[in-house]
């Protein structure tokens, strides 16, 4: 079948992606303004003790050897070790702890929108303008417009001033599982070998909420707007008057003949709103306390961790990547024309 | 009363109006018209883009939208024996036997209330006695003069609702369908093929999908039976190596291969009404002669009978019995195809065939100068009168209603001033404005 050609044909294309990706962080390494001997001992280091430094780092070795080493230890997920924030301590350690509660943070902030912006923008454009349309309409504009640093601090400082009550009428603190505060990194202990230990999960989504409303709240917006868009579009379309015409129920109709074509214009958002979460998670991690690989990178950059830096890089690249083939893979499995040539 | 013949219509549209109430603007793009359709027969409509053409079809199919709605007044009867019967016996609740109603219908009486306005000149009748009472009731008065029930949609003239298959007369009018048994008559007794095959197939199911949708709706099949069904339609429209492509996508298929499968996807539910919105002017002249000699041969297998919209003369005379001539919401002409092209009486039917390619006398081709007119109000004058070379006076101050062309030519009838052409001008204009104070006294909403 031509359309799953066309989907190993776009794998394959990631492979030369990928190699470009590595080149370019290793260039930005290597050649970039940061000296790796000064970064691991600091500016003063000098002599007898740099040098060494050098040798041991294979900074001596011909380009094209560093090159290939680089590479080799990239792709068998050999990511080095630290130099400055976690002093000496292997980049895969870091990112086994560091990495659970970025992609739990991610997860929710996927989920949030996917589960809220799409079934509101099918709502509004199931009823266009109508009074339940305006306001889902309109209150995407104003979640879109709202940036997330601002939206953090506000929800942050909303959320502490219920504590004992307050303005809303329900303490945060309490709702629920107690936690003692609102920020800070989630354990995600709750698959024990004896099964899931339920209030340790409740623990852990409630922290996680708050960030996940902000980290997805543009997407939430943008998902909406196009989820309303592309009903009203569809269900304008000559071949939903043709199955009106058929004689088909409107339940039929809009699970059938709408959603599915609806759906078609989103894919390309929902993946593309998750390569923001990316770089979006940097400021909310560090806003919400949350000891994740977005906080962790913030970091490496501005210390000059670079195998620190370049390894997250690497990890993000590969997640866009995997990203980019579950789209074409979502985008195969929901128009038969992909991959159509005449 | 008499049991239906196979001359009698099948679909009787009277006094159809449409209209669209926009915040600008009403526009009322049918606007009263009446014609039918008898079982077998291929009725043509005709008329520029805007002239309401496909408007009609909507209504018809029950696929107007807001803003826009069918308004009181208007009547489609739907005059199939069966139909009424099957009707009759699933929706007992809402079908009612008007000579049970009858026997306390008493039109003088209800003509004289004050509550209704109405009067029986809406009906084309002098007298409020001589108005039928299956007329006022399937114009949709019957509800607020307490005749019937407002969901009612289903008139017994002959035989007990009681007993359906007895049932020797009756209509469904179409105007008061909703819910189940409105889409009971889209697709299963009434199909429509649209304009664009491009686009009126959807892109992500196969074609055997949409058709077996339609199967599996109207004529209960499953599985197996339902696949082999939607082959037998592909075949039966012309498509070959059918068990193949039943299984392809829209896309797969060329323009003139996806109007054979809309054809067949119409074809799925053997309605009794086809309607044919345009079906060949997305198509090139070879495809369309094929599209056209297909619709005439499943016409003749199956007994079906045919509104076929198009704005091209040639297409008309090849696959019509009778024409309607449509120009601005009304009908302004009708007649039997033959007579239409050798005699037309309309300044408006001769300007379109005068503009037919190799029609025309010198070397320019003919046209009519000007735009159809969008109509916003109830016509008082000629809406054609701007554009026509034989306007006179009169034409902006009486509006033409369709009158028989000539004593004794019942079947060809013509909306303008000059026809009945046996009387003398002022003499049909008099009857003009009779014709017309009866009706619009009527339509004062």
């Amino acid at each position: 079948m031509s359309r799953w050609r066309y989907f190993f044909k776009r794998l394959l294309l990631s492979v030369p992606v990928l190699f470009l990706v590595m080149t370019f962080i290793f260039v930005l390494l290597r050649m970039g303004p940061v000296d790796p001997v000064a970064a691991r001992l600091g500016p003063e280091a000098s002599g007898a003790e740099a040098a060494r430094m050098r040798e041991r780092l294979g900074l001596n070795d011909p380009l094209w050897e560093q090159y290939l080493d680089f590479i080799t230890d990239l792709l068998t997920l050999d990511l080095g070790k630290s130099w400055v924030i976690y002093g000496d301590m292997e980049v895969t350690r870091i990112i086994s702890f560091a990495g659970p509660p970025t992609l739990w943070l991610g997860f929710w902030a996927i989920l949030l929108p996917l589960f809220i912006g799409i079934p509101l923008g099918f709502y509004a454009g199931l009823r266009p303008n109508s009074g339940g349309d305006y306001i889902a309409s309109v209150g995407g504009i104003l979640w879109q417009a709202m940036p997330n640093f601002w939206l953090s601090i506000i929800l942050l400082a909303a959320l502490r001033k219920t504590k004992g009550g307050g303005w809303f009428g329900f303490d945060w603190y309490t709702l629920g599982p107690d936690i003692r505060s609102i920020t800070g990194t989630p354990e995600l202990a709750f698959a024990t070998a004896s099964g899931i230990d339920w209030g340790t999960l409740a623990s852990d989504i409630k922290l996680i909420l708050p960030p996940a409303l902000v980290l997805g709240s543009a997407s939430m917006a943008a998902e909406l707007r196009i989820g309303r868009t592309a009903i009203l579009e569809t269900i304008n379309s000559n071949y939903v008057e043709t199955a009106k015409a058929k004689g088909l129920t409107n339940r039929v109709i809009i699970w059938k003949h709408v959603f599915r074509n609806a759906l078609i214009p989103l894919v390309p958002v929902i993946t593309n709103e998750a390569f923001l979460l990316i770089g979006g998670s940097v400021i909310v991690e560090y806003l919400f306390n949350i000891n994740g690989l977005g906080k962790i990178f913030f970091q490496a950059t501005v210390q000059g961790d670079l195998p620190l830096a370049g390894a997250l890089l690497f990890i993000f690249t590969v997640v866009i990547i995997l990203l980019n083939i579950l789209q074409d893979f979502l985008y195969t499995i929901i128009d038969p024309r992909v991959g159509y040539e005449r | 009363m008499s049991v239906a013949t196979s001359t009698d219509p099948i679909l009787d549209v009277r006094n159809l109006q449409t209209a669209f109430f926009t915040e600008k603007e009403t526009i009322r793009a049918v606007d009263g018209i009446s014609f039918d359709i008898r079982r077998g027969e291929t009725v043509g409509i005709v008329g520029e883009s805007g002239s309401g053409k496909s408007v009609t079809a909507r209504s018809i199919m029950g696929l107007v939208d807001s803003p826009g709605r069918t308004l009181r007044g208007s009547s489609v009867q739907f005059n199939h024996l069966e139909t009424v019967r099957e009707y009759a016996s699933k929706f007992p609740d809402r079908t009612v036997d008007l000579e049970t109603v009858a026997a306390d219908y008493d039109p003088v009486a209800l003509f004289d209330r004050e509550t209704v306005d109405l009067t029986p000149a809406a009906f084309g009748c002098e007298n409020a006695a001589d108005v039928p009472l299956a007329d006022i009731v399937a114009a949709g008065y019957g509800d607020e003069l307490g005749l019937v029930d407002e969901d009612d949609c289903v008139f017994v003239t002959d035989g007990s609702p009681d007993t359906p298959t007895e049932i020797d007369d009756g209509f469904v009018e179409i105007t008061r369908l909703s819910g189940e048994p409105r889409r009971r008559m889209r697709g299963g007794r009434i199909a429509m093929v649209f304009q664009d095959p491009l686009t009126s197939l959807n892109p992500v199911y196969t074609v055997g999908n949409q058709i077996k949708e339609s199967v599996r709706l109207h004529q209960g099949l499953r599985g197996e039976a339902a696949t082999q069904e939607a082959i037998d339609l592909l075949e039966a429209v012309g498509i070959p190596d059918a068990r193949r492509r039943v299984n392809e996508y829209p896309h797969q298929f060329s323009g003139g291969m996806r109007q054979r499968a809309v054809i067949a996807m119409a074809l799925a539910c053997e309605p009794e009404l086809l309607i044919c919105d345009e079906p060949t002017t997305a198509l090139d002249v070879t495809i369309q002669a094929q599209i056209l000699d297909l619709l005439a041969d499943l016409q003749a297998e199956r007994d079906l009978s045919m509104m076929f919209i198009t704005h091209d003369m040639g297409v008309i005379a090849e696959i019509s019995d009778r024409v309607n001539v449509m120009y601005a919401g009304e009908i302004v002409e009708t007649a039997d195809v033959n007579e239409l092209f050798t005699d037309p009486r309309h300044p408006y039917t001769r300007g379109l065939l005068e503009s037919i390619p190799g029609q025309q006398s010198g070397d320019r081709l003919q046209t009519i100068e000007g735009n159809v007119p969008t109509p916003n109000e109830p016509a008082t004058s000629c809406r054609f009168a701007p554009r026509c070379p034989k306007a006179f006076d009169e034409c902006d101050t009486v509006h033409p209603v369709p009158v028989s062309v000539d004593e004794g030519a019942d079947d060809h009838t013509a909306a303008c001033l000059l026809c009945p052409e046996h009387r003398s001008t002022d003499d049909a204009i008099d009857q003009h404005r009779r014709r017309n104070a009866r009706r619009t006294g009527g339509d004062t909403e």
